[in-house]
């Protein structure tokens, strides 16, 4: 790894302005998985805080490293094949130099946390009710009694209906929507400062999923509780967030207040991905970003999204791009667009418009091609077996 | 999109009335614990626990009775020439298993399927035209690729065993030009799946779907195994192939945006049946069938402004249980406007007030 040469990068504590009523706090956040004889790098150097009542949206491809960042900050990776370097602070304590013990304590009643798949995370044999009290019981020494008053009421609050029936039946019982619904009651019943929900709507339908998304906002706004709301459905977090931080192959490439993110995307990945979606009321060809995400022991040097990147030159292969924070409060770790700002989405699209850098070596195909002439994914080869242009559609 | 033209006399597919249903071992309710305060002495107790584990393990294994489900129920939908008909409609609805029926994949219990004007449901001479003429492509590209087969391989079997008149020359030659078509790089050809992205490895599966030039492609759920950068790529090559091939498709997906993006024309699939059936623009800037309208509402878009201006848009419940279905329409558990009538009457897949076939009393009467 190259080593900058002191870029301006914000200093860890200082300068983030708002930083004061942050509840949870992460600093340079890195996650290495061992393999065999090498690290394999899968978050490298995440910064963000979380707010009481305000909802962080993590959006990413596979791989690009949302989902362990989350398992690093509940303490959920196997301790013995991960390396994990950093600062999370959940209020005065650090996360990543706590016992088993303690974080067990932090889990659960500090910190909740939803997952994508709700079955896997109820007990099949107990009955749901019990499963709920029982965590009433552990975490805040609650009687028995009291802690079912707790878990009906809550299962009230989340929209199941008939809650004395319910309590005494198992999780197979009950449909996908409703399992996820008795998760945010498991995770919000010692009412934690942070939620930490990992696509916790990825499973559901679209009608189940806005009305799951629904309950969330609300939930959150009325506990204040801070939301970690991790997805790869740029509609959902644009629904959700209220601050948006895009990753891409370990790391933060762009974080913006959401209304912003979407109204003048900066970055070339956030770009792309915004325009790769289809939308329902337009017909016609959708624009692809070529290529497709690296894999994390076999990371080009430099900015790691240089080869599928339009606007990439020479210099994006040699140092890792730092996180700038511009002035209009975003974080963009892109120095080409830093320097030539885009005004609006679709600027790039139009193909009289020069994109901002000139000087590069290899622009010619896309300066041209129009991205919706067909297979805008052989435009440029990603890999080495992509090497023809296949002139589909011709 | 431009239609297609669907002048010509004969769709490439014609399905009529197809039905599917599954048989569903239906167990005893669960029996109810004892308790202990129930019984006059330990021993009574000790007896009648005995009994509820006994009981317990039976009802596991015996099962009381078989259920049937009707996963199709009675689906007709013709398919014109180099048209792409999407399917929509939540888990459950039906729309893989008709996929899959259309294919034989699936025990078909009723209905007829034409392909080109032939009966391929019925024959064994049927079912050879339909291998021929109709392909699949599944969603998870990392089942459905053979693990020890070459990529070549994998795209000139169908070519064997579909186009045995072809000799091992122009297989090789077919083969690698399927592959440019479809983004590959023909000299990858000795490669394995394991080798490729995922998007790269949905690419083999078109070729190799394509291979045998086949009238229709079935197409379930390619898209939603993969990240959206990728599924741009494939849903774009589904479009150019079906037009320069002139194919007719079924794309079956859950996600209606995507599905806009390549049909034609979209039908809506709920509890196994069509409610709403029209060209792609029309379904979805004036949907008419209640649930379509719900469903189009809780898509999620990628938009902050629309999305917080989105208030009560939610149908409440979910899909009803399959072994119990709902009397009359399907959807009037769930539907707001849900009347007398539609408790008991189901109702047909008929034009509405738009040039669209609607399922539905209410948007009827408005007609």
């Amino acid at each position: 790894m190259t080593s900058s040469t002191a870029l301006h990068t914000d200093p860890p504590d200082v300068a983030s302005p708002d930083s004061d009523d942050a509840v949870l706090v992460v600093r340079d956040l890195r996650v290495s998985f061992h393999a065999n004889t090498s690290l394999v790098p899968v978050v490298r150097g995440v910064d963000f805080e979380l707010h009481p009542g305000k909802t962080l949206g993590i959006v990413g491809e596979s791989g690009s490293g949302k989902s362990v960042t989350c398992l690093a900050l509940m303490g959920l990776l196997p301790r013995a094949r991960t390396s994990i370097s950093g600062d999370v602070r959940l209020g005065e304590r650090h996360l990543l130099h706590m016992s088993e013990r303690e974080l067990q304590d932090v889990r659960g009643k500090k910190m909740g946390m939803i997952f994508q798949d709700p079955m896997t995370s109820l007990n099949p044999f107990m009955r749901v009710g019990r499963q709920l009290s029982e965590m009433l019981e552990v975490h805040e020494g609650l009687s028995r009694r009291q802690a079912k008053r707790r878990a009906l009421e809550l299962m009230e609050r989340v929209g199941i209906p008939d809650t004395g029936a319910r309590y005494q039946h198992h999780p197979h019982q009950f449909s996908g929507g409703m399992r996820q619904r008795l998760m945010i009651a498991m995770a919000l019943l010692t009412r934690p400062k942070v939620l930490i929900a990992d696509e916790p709507t990825t499973a559901l339908d679209v009608t189940i999923q806005a009305q799951i998304l629904e309950l969330i906002r609300g939930l959150a706004a009325d506990f204040g509780t801070a939301v970690l709301f991790i997805t790869h459905d740029l509609g959902v977090v644009a629904g959700i967030a209220d601050e948006v931080m895009v990753m891409y192959a370990g790391r933060a490439v762009e974080k913006a207040p959401v209304r912003q993110l979407f109204a003048s995307p900066q970055h070339p990945y956030t770009r792309g991905l915004l325009q790769a979606v289809p939308k329902l009321y337009e017909g016609g060809p959708l624009i692809a970003i070529p290529g497709a995400p690296p894999q994390p022991h076999a990371l080009p040097s430099g900015c790691a999204f240089r080869p599928r990147c339009r606007y990439a030159h020479d210099g994006c292969a040699e140092d890792i791009p730092p996180p700038v924070h511009t002035a209009d409060g975003r974080m963009l770790a892109c120095p080409v667009v830093e320097k030539a700002p885009f005004p609006t989405l679709l600027d790039d699209l139009v193909p009289t418009t020069p994109p901002p850098v000139q000087t590069s070596l290899d622009l010619d195909d896309d300066l041209h091609a129009l991205p919706d002439e067909g297979e805008a994914d052989a435009e440029r080869p990603p890999r080495e077996f992509q090497d023809d242009d296949p002139e589909v559609g011709s | 999109m431009s239609g297609p033209s669907t002048t010509t006399a004969i769709p490439t597919v014609r399905i009529r009335n197809l039905q599917v249903n599954y048989r569903v071992p239906m167990y005893r309710p669960f029996p109810q614990r004892p308790q202990r305060g129930e019984h006059e002495s330990w021993l009574s107790f000790a007896a009648s626990s005995t009994t509820f584990v006994a009981r317990t393990l039976m009802s596991l294994m015996a099962p009381l009775s078989e259920g049937v489900v009707r996963a199709v129920d009675g689906f007709s939908l013709d398919i014109a020439p180099g048209e792409t008909v999407g399917l929509v409609g939540e888990s459950g609805c039906g729309k893989s298993s008709t996929g899959r029926a259309l294919l034989k994949l699936e025990k078909v219990a009723d209905g007829t399927v034409e392909i080109e004007g032939t009966d391929v449901m019925s024959s064994q001479a049927g079912t050879r035209t339909l291998r021929r003429k109709a392909q699949m492509v599944f969603q998870d590209p990392y089942a459905s690729l053979d693990p020890r087969m070459t990529v070549r391989d994998i795209i000139a079997e169908p070519l064997r065993g579909l186009r045995a008149e072809l000799s091992a020359r122009q297989r090789r030659e077919r083969v690698a030009s399927i592959m440019l078509q479809c983004g590959l790089n023909p000299s990858d050809g000795h490669r394995y799946p394991h080798e490729f992205s995922g998007g790269q490895r949905q690419r083999i599966a078109i070729a190799r779907a394509l291979a045998p030039s086949p009238q229709l492609l079935i197409a379930d759920e390619p898209v939603s195994a993969l990240d959206v950068s990728v599924q741009a790529q494939i849903v774009n090559l589904l479009s150019d192939l079906q037009k320069t091939h002139g194919l007719s498709m079924l794309f079956i997906a859950h996600d209606l945006a995507v599905v806009r993006h390549v049909s034609h024309r979209i039908a809506v699939m709920y509890f196994g049946r069509i409610v709403e059936l029209g060209s792609a623009e029309q379904l979805t800037e004036r949907p008419q069938h209640p649930y379509t309208q719900a469903l189009l509402r809780a898509v999620p878009v990628a938009d902050p402004n629309t999305e917080r201006r989105k208030t009560q848009l939610l149908i409440d419940g979910d899909l009803p249980s399959p072994l119990r279905p709902p009397s009359g329409c399907a959807f009037h558990p769930r539907c707001a406007q849900a009347t007398e009538r539609c408790e008991q009457d189901p109702p047909l897949l008929k034009i509405g007030k738009l040039n669209h076939q609607v399922a539905c009393h209410v948007a009827h009467d408005e007609a």
